[in-house]
């Protein structure tokens, strides 16, 4: 999908907003810990108002390109951050298992209708892949994975 | 002499031989993981060596440190994902030469640099070792400033096309490095009343972000994965490494360049291996013959930045073994190693204990040889599972092992939350323009650069002009006309290149 946007313009007001959210709680600060962070700010303010200044008046990329499927990028990035609140919620096995199967089952589905049949036949193969790393990491490395309520 | 033929001898054991290829391969797998660092793979296998014997407890530790520092590489070129800081700038050709079908190039490129990195960092360390560390204490605030600010020079040749967007990206970067308590004044900065974020934004949470969430949301938008198959070599393998050596041994300047700079700034306690393969690669990219070629998988820039950051494992020991200071995160963990079995870093190391010290720093150098079969075995194989696994199963299996490696660092859903919307406002930010890897250098030069400013202004704070104390004696003076120089060869192809100035040259040359 191709969208038009003055790439200029839009990082110029990124940059803006981006220096605006942590220019306002600044003032709290004593002078050892603000006089970097207030030099960098300043400058990123500088550089926003650069860019929309060249954005109007020589502006460089003017349309941005999103590769495949919209609708994918965006059930990929809800499904991202629903697995990462399952993992408190349900502990990482369980949400891990569920969040693998969807995914698997969503991407294959790209090349065509996935019968119930294969998707049992993957069932051991995620579980080896989940179960490895699990284990690698509980016992091997000896991290503590979260458990939830079940595991 | 008669300690280093002993120490020689010592390591040339089956035990000692046996040692370092586990070392290494243990290294090389923890390293390919994006989160797990070479300081960590010393960390979880350090309980192992308390029953070794001192020696083989370090020769073990070096062999680790040695292979995951290479071990970075593989993931950097196969996924995007630099499975260590160090090769943040591997990814930047080695995953466009994978995309172009030429992984085991890259691959192959990457093990070469890697082991001639090892060698010569070792040798740098058995000859140069108390010299080089008198340079390591000269290095006050002001001149790590400079240093930051001769890395931040980088952005020039990171932004991608848009020297604004790289300097934006660059100051995003350095602001992301701020968040959470200041190194000097001790007060928590940009926390917004959320107490969690006291610890700040941790550069790998971010690397894994920035890097990896981007290329697993392409690949689920295209709807396969990101590599092709290796194009079909004469001679298969051994083919592309043949080419790959030829390239390398009969061109070696950039080779010779980049191991230079590695074991330069290796002796800087606090720059490590990050900052030493994106510096080595500027310059690569730099005094290239064709710098349009970076960044598009020219190979000359893995070869930089493997040769450089293997440099400094051997490198960073300079500082560590003369005068206990660590020059790299993983060296902390060696250093007390070191003590726990009552050796102090000084002279006494080379003197009285010789035997275990050249042993050491002999192990690494047979740890850097080892890398090579090790090296292109275990390359051959990670490429085949990444080439052979549908995508289906490598999207999600890729991102499982991020969550994973994202919250063993601190044990904190929190990190796993922050990598992820650093990673979709990632995805955006590429297609506007701000690439991840001027937000990743903002992030490793801004606390350096931070810590070296205040520390500077701190010290000068009865100086009629405070600021004059940042060029106050030579070295600092050396480092910022460098900085000037740096800047200026950054900028002058751009500008050049606006004014038309470029064409017209080339074209005079035609001509005559």
């Amino acid at each position: 999908m191709v969208v038009r946007l003055n790439t200029d313009i839009v990082a110029g007001i990124l940059g803006l907003v981006f220096s605006a959210g942590l220019w306002l709680p600044r003032e709290e600060m004593g002078r050892l810990s603000i006089i970097f962070p207030r030099a960098v700010l300043l400058m990123t303010v500088l550089l926003g108002i650069a860019l929309i200044v060249k954005g109007i008046i020589k502006p460089g990329v003017r349309e941005v390109e999103i590769e495949g499927s919209v609708g994918r990028l965006v059930v990929t990035i809800l499904g991202l951050i629903a697995w990462w609140y399952a993992i408190g919620w349900l502990g990482f096995l369980v949400a891990t298992s569920i969040a693998f199967f969807g995914f698997t089952w969503f991407l294959a589905s790209v090349e065509g209708h996935v019968s119930l049949r294969r998707l049992l036949m993957w069932i051991p193969i995620m579980a080896v892949l989940i179960g490895v790393f699990y284990l690698a990491f509980t016992e091997v490395l000896s991290v503590r994975l979260p458990t939830g309520k079940w595991f | 002499m008669e300690m280093f033929v002993e120490a020689l001898l010592s390591i040339l054991t089956l035990e000692g031989l046996v040692t370092i290829l586990v070392g290494v391969t243990a290294g090389l797998f923890i390293g390919a993981l994006p989160g797990l660092t070479a300081t960590m793979a010393l960390a979880v296998l350090l309980p192992f060596t308390f029953t070794m014997s001192p020696l083989q407890g370090l020769m073990a530790l070096g062999a680790v440190y040695m292979g995951a520092i290479y071990g970075g590489a593989f993931t950097a070129i196969l996924i995007n994902t630099p499975g260590t800081p160090s090769s943040i700038a591997t990814t930047f050709d080695g995953f466009p030469m994978a995309r172009q079908g030429r992984a085991y190039e890259a691959l192959a490129a990457a093990t070469i640099a890697s082991v001639v990195g090892g060698i010569v960092g070792v040798a740098f360390l058995l000859l140069l070792a108390p010299p080089l560390a008198r340079l390591a204490v000269v290095f006050g605030p002001a001149e790590m400033f400079w240093v930051a600010m001769l890395g931040l020079t980088l952005v020039a040749s990171l932004a991608g096309g848009s020297l604004l967007k790289g300097l934006m990206g660059g100051c995003i970067g350095i602001l992301l490095s701020t968040i959470g308590v200041s190194p000097i004044g001790g007060e928590t900065r940009f926390i917004f009343d959320f107490p969690p974020l006291q610890g700040g934004i941790v550069l790998i949470v971010a690397l894994i972000g920035l890097f990896v969430v981007p290329e697993l949301l392409s690949m689920a938008a295209q709807g396969h994965g990101s590599l092709k198959e290796s194009n079909k070599l004469e001679g298969g393998a051994l083919a592309s490494i043949r080419k790959m050596g030829r390239h390398i041994f009969l061109r070696p300047t950039n080779l010779i360049r980049s191991c230079l700079i590695g074991q330069i700034i290796a002796i800087i306690p606090g720059a490590g291996g990050n900052v030493t393969s994106l510096v080595a690669y500027n310059e690569a990219k730099r005094f290239s013959s064709d710098p349009s070629s970076f960044g598009k998988g020219n190979v000359d820039g893995v070869i930089a930045s493997e040769s450089s950051n293997n440099v400094m494992v051997a490198g960073s020991m300079v500082p560590l073994l003369t005068l206990g200071i660590p020059g790299a995160p993983p060296d902390a963990i060696i250093l007390g190693v070191l003590l726990m079995h009552g050796l102090r870093p000084g002279l006494d190391l080379f003197t009285e204990t010789g035997v275990l010290t050249n042993g050491f720093i002999l192990s690494m150098g047979f740890a850097a040889i080892m890398l090579l079969p090790v090296g292109l075995l275990g390359g051959r194989l990670i490429h085949r599972v990444v080439i052979k696994t549908p995508f289906y199963f490598l999207l999600p299996t890729i991102a499982m092992v991020t969550i994973l490696g994202t919250y063993a660092l601190r044990n904190s859903l929190l990190d796993v939350g922050i990598m992820l919307i650093l990673g979709v406002a990632g995805y955006f930010l590429r297609l506007i323009g701000i690439h991840a890897a001027p937000i990743v250098l903002g992030m490793i030069l801004g606390g350096i650069a931070e810590q070296g400013y205040v520390q500077t202004m701190l010290a000068a704070v009865v100086d009629p002009i405070p600021w004059l104390r940042l060029v106050d004696n030579t070295l600092s003076k050396v480092l910022a006309v460098l900085v000037l120089i740096s800047a200026a060869t950054a900028l002058l192809p751009g500008w050049l290149a606006r004014k038309g100035l470029l064409e017209k040259a080339g074209s005079e040359e035609e001509t005559s």
